[in-house]
């Protein structure tokens, strides 16, 4: 009967960690939603500066803008991770992580001097155990990065790019394509290789047709507000998509948790049943055996 | 008459998608009033109050920190890095803004300009700030 009995208690526990898992895909399907919907909001604001930036194309302009230049020679990097701050979501971190990791030593055969800023606590103790040296770490960002906080990374990248202390800007995230597919790169956002930013966004722009604009200022001027602004909505279309992917990678793996739970569930069920009668049978012949005997 | 149509944007939201009879948008150098009908435009914005007059006659007005503008049509698009209605500014906290960027000290050239940045942002603040 011990077989039995201990058979029941792992049953309970399975059953409750099939509780407490499914719970966890309730909840990150909802923030999955929430985190949706403001990836596609912010998504309204790339695409009309994307247009802005069709129409000036159209004005006789040269697009010359610092952040735009690539610079002869990349000595300074930063480069940027972007992690979870909690675990239990599937292969999320470690697949930016293993990205990030190869980037380094991609860096470092290039001899190219860089700094390193991660977001994310799982990303931090990551790399303190490979004993990598993080020079700044970021865990305020959770699953709703707002644009003034980003901004603040933003404003200060723009200044050192311009400035000249850094040469290029990688970020490592996990981009979002669509909802059945994300996928951990490392991307470099400075120098700003397009200003149109998505393939999505230059088919709005071509659509203006030919208006007559005026400008205020002067076209020169309006790009030199216009590139900063691209590139920081670039780099807050980046913490939001990995703030939509965590939540996604969160949901799949929890489902899977979920589904296994219910089959170990089952079978665990089906060898407590089998243990129960097999006890109940050898105590009946047990019986039999010695009215058996006595007779 | 031809109607306009207000469509304000920051990088976290759309703020604002309807028509309008008319708006005033703060530019770099000054105010600017948009009526139905104006020529296409594109516009770099200040620091400053958006003021939209609806249809119906009410007028509303919201705080923005710079962006673009751009009229084409009966389209009128408004890019900002941050919005808020200017009901939800209260006195202390732009006065407390304010106090906090006059007590930062700058050393470099980029400090500096952030530092002006912000000092602007909360002088406007203050004197637009309408409820305690």
């Amino acid at each position: 009967m011990a077989n039995a009995r201990s058979l029941v208690k792992r049953l309970k526990s399975v059953r409750n960690i099939r509780k407490i898992t499914r719970t966890m895909e309730l909840i990150a399907t909802g923030r999955f939603k929430k985190a949706m919907d403001r990836a596609t909001e912010a998504a309204a604001y790339t695409r009309k500066l994307s247009e802005i930036v069709g129409d000036l194309g159209k004005a006789d302009l040269k697009f010359s803008h610092p952040l735009l230049e690539e610079r002869p020679e990349t000595k300074k990097s930063v480069l940027l991770v972007l992690t979870s701050n909690r675990g239990l979501c599937g292969g999320y971190n470690g697949s930016v992580l293993r990205n990030t990791l190869r980037h380094i030593q991609q860096l470092k055969e290039d001899g190219i001097e860089y700094t390193l800023e991660v977001s994310g606590k799982r990303g931090i103790k990551f790399l303190n155990f490979q004993q990598i040296n993080i020079d700044r770490t970021y865990t305020h960002f959770e699953d709703r990065p707002t644009f003034a906080e980003v901004d603040e990374l933003g404003l200060r990248f723009v200044d050192d790019y311009i400035a000249g202390r850094i040469d290029r800007l990688d970020v490592s995230y996990t981009r979002f394509d669509s909802i059945s597919r994300q996928e951990a790169v490392v991307e470099s956002i400075l120098p700003l290789s397009s200003l149109a930013g998505d393939s999505d966004a230059k088919d709005e722009s071509g659509s203006g047709g030919n208006v007559d604009y005026e400008f205020q200022p002067t076209p020169q001027e309006i790009l030199e507000e216009l590139v900063p602004a691209a590139f920081r909505a670039k780099l807050f279309k980046c913490f939001l998509d990995a703030a939509v992917s965590e939540q996604i990678a969160r949901m799949v793996a929890m489902k899977g948790a979920t589904e296994n739970a219910d089959e170990m569930a089952g079978t665990l069920k089906q060898q407590y049943n089998r243990a129960r009668q097999a006890s109940i049978t050898s105590e009946l012949a047990e019986i039999i055996g010695g009215a058996a005997a006595l007779e | 008459m031809a109607d306009l149509r207000l469509v304000l944007v920051t990088p976290e939201k759309t703020l604002f998608d309807r028509p309008v009879a008319s708006i005033r948008v703060p530019m770099f150098d000054g105010s600017a009033g948009i009526y139905p009908a104006r020529a296409p435009l594109v516009g770099r914005l200040g620091i400053g109050e958006l003021v939209l007059n609806g249809t119906d006659g009410s007028s509303e007005s919201y705080f923005v920190e710079g962006g673009f503008v751009q009229v084409k049509g009966e389209q009128v698009s408004v890019l900002t890095n941050g919005a808020m209605p200017v009901s939800e500014i209260s006195r202390a906290s732009a006065a407390a803004e304010l106090e906090e960027a006059r007590a930062e000290k700058a050393t470099s050239e980029e400090e500096l300009n952030s530092l002006a940045r912000k000092l602007e942002r909360a002088r406007k603040l203050v004197s637009m700030a309408t409820v305690d």
